[in-house]
């Protein structure tokens, strides 16, 4: 093939088991390891922190942008892991110019597939799964459907933490059924165990505790 | 307004195959998703897309291993405090494999790249 092959794969099993696995350095230096590989957007890496003396939009913050695999790596190896973030704080990943708020022109249509996660959830999944939802939003894995994709944000709540993806357009079924699926099967959550997809609008207007699911797969 | 419409003829985009025995003599403007998909452009735009396997494989770059230009410090996320937490973390999740941590004290330098 015509470019980079991986190198130095004999580690691949042990860091895809941990998040915070380090990094093995390759065997074989080659100017080759100092290519950057473009994605195909640019993404916005956001933190939200609960203070409930400023208003929503000043505990939000942007840590950084980039838009080379290379890039992305060297942010999420020098960031806290978000099951060691405080309760009431967020990480948001969005493409660039998408503003991690229901109120984004482009998020205002849409909604999120939504995973709830247990209390013990935070220490065996939490990471692994926020590693494996950026890994999907980079990658583009998708395929069409990845033009649907607005961002994802976790969520760190003494209750239960939560991790979604965004898209852009709550009608658009097929899409949102295409990233369902595939973001179930890469989580490799069993089949029996259902996740809801809900509006924004509805998430927003809901009288209870509970949001109806436009979708479930 | 027209009763007659007119379809045009349904064609399949031409394609030919061309037998590559090296990179070398790939068009500068083919597109490859390195460790897996050569595509050319296609009607709706090309899509870099990269498998999970290479994505990880990449957290080995030497670029990966020093904090992005800029970053700022926000307590909890980011600095100094944090790295060596993370740190820690290597640590103790690798003492079952052979694997070294590679961050060493570089981690501590900012790189403009």
């Amino acid at each position: 093939m015509a470019t980079s092959e991986p190198r130095g794969t004999e580690n691949e099993e042990v860091r895809a088991e941990s998040p915070t696995a380090p990094p093995v350095p390759s065997p074989v230096t080659s100017s080759e390891q100092y290519i950057k590989h473009p994605l195909q957007n640019r993404w916005a890496l956001w933190y939200f922190k609960n203070d409930k003396s400023k208003s929503w939009t000043e505990n939000l913050r942007l840590i950084s942008k980039f838009d080379t695999v290379e890039d992305f790596w060297a942010l999420y190896n020098h960031i806290q892991q978000p099951s060691k973030l405080g309760f009431g704080c967020d990480y948001c990943l969005f493409k660039d110019g998408i503003k991690p708020m229901w109120e984004d022109d482009r998020n205002k249509l849409g909604g999120r597939w939504l995973m709830t996660l247990s209390k013990q959830q935070r220490h065996n999944d939490l990471d692994r799964y926020w590693m494996e939802t950026l890994l999907c939003l980079i990658g583009e894995s998708f395929d069409e459907a990845s033009e649907d994709v607005c961002g994802a944000v976790v969520n760190v709540r003494p209750k239960g933490d939560k991790i979604a993806i965004w898209t852009g357009n709550c009608q658009n079924r097929d899409a949102i059924m295409t990233i369902g699926q595939q973001y179930k099967e890469r989580l490799s959550i069993p089949s029996k165990t259902l996740i809801g997809y809900q509006s924004h609008d509805d998430t927003s207007s809901k009288s209870g505790s509970t949001t109806k699911n436009m979708y479930s797969v | 307004m027209s009763s007659s419409r007119q379809f045009s003829e349904s064609r399949s985009i031409p394609t030919r195959t061309v037998l590559i025995n090296d990179s070398t003599q790939l068009p500068h403007d083919y597109c490859t998703t390195p460790g897996g998909t050569l595509f050319s452009t296609t009607p709706g735009g090309t899509r870099i897309i990269y498998d999970r396997k290479f994505l990880l494989d990449r957290r080995n770059s030497p670029i990966a291993q020093t904090p992005p230009a800029h970053l700022p410090v926000i307590p909890g996320v980011t600095g100094k405090n944090i790295l060596n937490e993370l740190k820690r973390n290597e640590a103790n999740n690798i003492n079952n494999h052979d694997a070294k941590p590679a961050q060493a004290e570089d981690a501590q330098f900012e790189m403009d790249i």
